[in-house]
């Protein structure tokens, strides 16, 4: 679900990165007004935690599998800003470390996998009463909160694939959103498991969030962080406005040629295009093997 | 990979900076009715007293749960009881917990809790930097560290994932002994060791000359290098004197779930 | 020891190691950017980027199975987009393959050519908040010994399993595992914490000298930046060339 570079067009990944990073700089600002010394080793062990998780692949039906998210078990036991900030971590060091998810795109990324899993499994599962009851409720609340985060990030990565034109939105969602709804229960029945086995080995750590009640200025603040991508994801998507940067540099759209599968397949021009690739790879195969085998003296400072 | 050095009888330059200083107070530590209690309720510490010599080398010992790894953690500030801790001089305040914490060196159990930093040399360096020295002063207290506890100085590049159990637990030690504490606190030194390195730690433990105290189950440990050892348990003292005497106690030691270390056993 | 997986060949030696963190930040996050903002008909401009990422890859000794390796997750990806949208067209999916190749394999460069500690020293000089830099080079750390831990872990659950459960027993037992994995990274985070208040931790995290940025930053800066601008304005140039010759 990590989207790489080259998939969503420059204006949805360029704004969801300015969105990730004033939620990063935000959450910031916030985390360290509260005990922030104690937090951070907290919140780097957990990192390593969840993009470890992450890793562990479990079999669905049939031969595919599926693997763990962590955000609404996270904003559950940390509260949804340090929980958002931990899973940013874990999704720059994927892309950084596994390659796993674009740099261009990393601010979608952050904003599928690390904002809405975390602050939409949180609202699921305060809404359900998670956080006053003791008894089954917790657990309920909990998968339900895992289930629908998973959803609710599906269905935001669906929209922008689609807003981009890589994949239409119908099969995006029907897609994604249907395959995420099964290892959604996983995910559900996983955190509701772990919930469960907390409250009864550690029920310090599970209590913990209770006393971090968010303030009027967060829920604010996180309806903005929600309301505005999707205002620019509708504008930016859709529009017909020029791309202001394709403007500075003059690109000129009219010259591109879309290439006719038709006019492909006669002999000519495809002998033409056969020719041109051939001599492409040959000349990038020469420049790679020329620079890998120069001997590089390293000079002596 | 491990570089033997023999470290009996060769002063460093560490140790004559740290005589100086020791000589200046009497009493290291002074720790006067300290009572500690867990968060969930359970009493840690009760109506401890405890005084420690400049120099000395002190053992505690107890059974797991006695408190033992408690009682040092309040040695530098980490943890606050109700009752007086005084070091070197200075009752624990938070306007001095810098000083202090310059002063006390605290080695864990485990040496991955200790070692956090991508490199070793980050981690010998992750004290003095947070004290303030000078940054052209921190190389040299890396490699004074390193050589102390017996370490290749190659080693300072390395991750610390990639060393041996055995490594990590040195270069636990250096992370402590670069920001030149007059007291070392340790938890546990010689636990899961082979005899080996075992043998190599004791031999650099003894080498120091900052006031020691040494919280362990290894008591023949105990009999080659403390010339006193306190018995803790559920909390309270209950012991305090010459070691090989106070090991001989069979009543005693079995009273708090520890037993004669065998090469005691003999001389009665 | 399995850790390798994560900066395998950033300790090698080659022209693009030894240039500082920043320098490659910048350097190839202003690549990327450019590549993905090349128009879908430029064929030169796409041939410019891989010829010059195809130097870069050549000058850094990454060995290239290894990037190829890499890129191939890419695959899926692709696969998927031809089969949702296939009135693309090739014209369109080539283009997607292009691109996110390109950009895949500078990432890939960008991260095995220097080591994670400058990295983040890096981007902490660029600007990045303090806390996702400790976070990040916590994270680092504590992987390791994490794997480790989930191993032995998993190697305790297979000693004492004859076969696979149902999958709800297997649900709990991953539960539990990972209930426990969860308490005991709390409790080593609490271990840490004090490890690094008794070492003086107030807050602040400091950082040791980095590299140094020498001409040979800026050279490769004003070389990235050169091949920049002329693929943008080669359609200015190549117009002012024909007049010029005219």
């Amino acid at each position: 679900m990590h989207i790489p570079d080259g998939f969503l067009t420059n204006r949805i990944a360029v704004s969801l990165d300015a969105v990730s990073a004033a939620g990063i700089l935000y959450s910031a600002g916030r985390v360290k007004l509260e005990e922030a010394g104690r937090k951070v080793p907290m919140m780097g062990v957990l990192a390593a935690f969840v993009f470890a998780a992450q890793m562990l692949n479990f079999p669905i039906l049939g031969g595919t599998s599926g693997h763990l998210i962590g955000g609404a078990l996270l904003a559950i036991l940390l509260g949804p800003m340090a929980a958002f900030l931990t899973m940013a971590t874990v999704v720059i060091a994927q892309a950084l470390f596994l390659q796993d998810g674009g740099l261009i795109a990393a601010g979608a990324n952050i904003f599928n996998i690390g904002a809405v899993t975390t602050f939409g499994g949180y609202a699921v599962f305060r809404l359900l009463g998670g956080a006053r009851n003791t008894g089954r409720i917790p657990a309920v609340a909990g998968f339900f909160a895992g289930w629908v985060s998973l959803l609710l990030s599906a269905a935001t990565c669906a929209l922008q694939m689609a807003l981009s034109g890589a994949i239409p939105l119908r099969v995006g969602l029907t897609a994604m959103v249907g395959y995420h709804a099964i290892i959604g229960i996983v995910e559900g029945g996983l955190t509701a498991s772990v919930l469960t086995f907390l409250a009864r080995v550690r029920p310090d750590l599970v209590d913990s969030n209770s006393k971090t009640r968010l303030g009027i200025a967060d829920w604010i603040g996180t309806l903005v962080l929600v309301a505005l991508p999707c205002a620019i994801l509708a504008l930016a998507g859709g529009s017909e406005l020029p791309d202001p940067l394709e403007k500075l540099l003059s690109v000129d759209h009219a010259a591109e040629q879309i290439v006719d599968p038709q006019k492909l397949t006669s002999a000519g021009r495809f002998g033409g295009y056969f020719v041109r690739s051939v001599l492409f790879v040959v000349l990038i195969g020469v420049a790679y093997l020329a620079s890998r085998l120069a001997r590089w003296k390293r000079s002596r400072s | 990979m491990d570089s033997c050095l023999s470290l009996r009888g060769f002063t460093t330059e560490t140790q004559r900076a740290q005589t100086k200083r020791n000589n200046m107070s009497e009493y290291a530590v002074r720790i006067t009715r300290l009572n500690y209690t867990y968060p969930d309720g359970t009493k840690a510490l009760e109506a401890i007293d405890l005084d420690v010599r400049t120099g000395e080398r002190m053992a505690l010992v107890g059974p797991s749960g006695a408190g033992k790894s408690t009682l040092l953690l309040h040695l530098n500030g980490v943890l606050t009881g109700n009752g007086t801790v005084r070091i070197l001089g200075q009752a624990l305040d938070p306007k001095n917990l810098r000083e202090i914490r310059r002063q006390v060196g605290v080695v864990f159990q485990d040496p991955n809790d200790q070692l956090f930093c991508p490199t070793v040399y980050e981690d010998v360096a992750f004290g003095p930097l947070n004290l303030s020295v000078p940054e052209e002063e921190i190389p040299r207290r890396v490699e004074r560290a390193l050589r102390d506890v017996g370490l290749d100085q190659s080693i300072r590049n390395r991750p610390s994932h990639h060393l041996s159990l055995g490594e990590r637990k040195r270069v636990a030690i250096a992370t402590v002994l670069s920001m030149e504490p007059a007291i070392l606190a340790l938890d546990e030194p010689t636990s899961n060791l082979d005899p080996r390195n075992r043998r190599h730690l004791i031999e650099l433990i003894a080498a120091l000359p900052a006031t020691l105290l040494i919280a362990t189950h290894d008591l023949e440990f105990v009999l080659a290098l403390c010339s006193r050892t306190v018995l803790m348990d559920r909390g309270k003292i209950w012991a305090d004197g010459e070691t090989s005497s106070l090991l001989q106690d069979s009543a005693l030691m079995e009273a708090h779930g520890l037993e004669v270390p065998l090469s005691l056993r003999g001389c009665k | 020891m399995r850790h390798n997986f994560i900066d395998r060949y950033a300790n090698l030696d080659s022209p693009l190691h030894i240039l500082e963190a920043r320098t490659k930040l910048l350097a190839f996050t202003a690549l990327i950017v450019a590549v993905l903002w090349i128009p879908a008909g430029n064929d030169f401009a796409f041939f410019a980027y891989f010829f010059l990422t195809a130097i870069l890859m050549g000058t850094s000794q990454i060995p290239l199975m290894y990037i190829v390796g890499r890129t191939l997750v890419i695959l899926p990806f692709i696969v998927l987009a031809s089969v949702a949208a296939p009135w693309k067209g090739i014209a369109g999916l080539s283009v997607l393959f292009l691109r996110s190749i390109l950009c895949l394999m500078l990432l890939i460069m960008l991260t095995n050519t220097t080591r994670f500690v400058e990295l983040l020293r890096g981007l902490r000089k660029l600007g990045c908040p303090r806390i996702l830099v400790l976070n990040l080079s916590f994270l680092y750390r504590y992987l390791f010994v994490l794997t480790e831990e989930v191993l032995r872990m998993r190697q305790a659950r297979d000693c004492r399993r004859v076969c696979r459960g149902p999958m709800r027993g297997e649900l709990k037992l991953l539960g539990s595992m990972l209930g426990t994995l969860l308490i005991r990274s709390f409790e080593r985070a609490e271990r840490m914490y004090q490890a690094m208040l008794s070492r003086g931790y107030s807050g602040e995290f400091q950082v040791l000298a980095p590299r140094k940025f020498t001409w040979r930053d800026l050279a490769f800066l004003a070389g990235v930046a050169f091949v920049i601008f002329v693929t943008f304005w080669s359609g200015q140039i190549a117009k002012v060339w024909t007049r010029v010759l005219a």
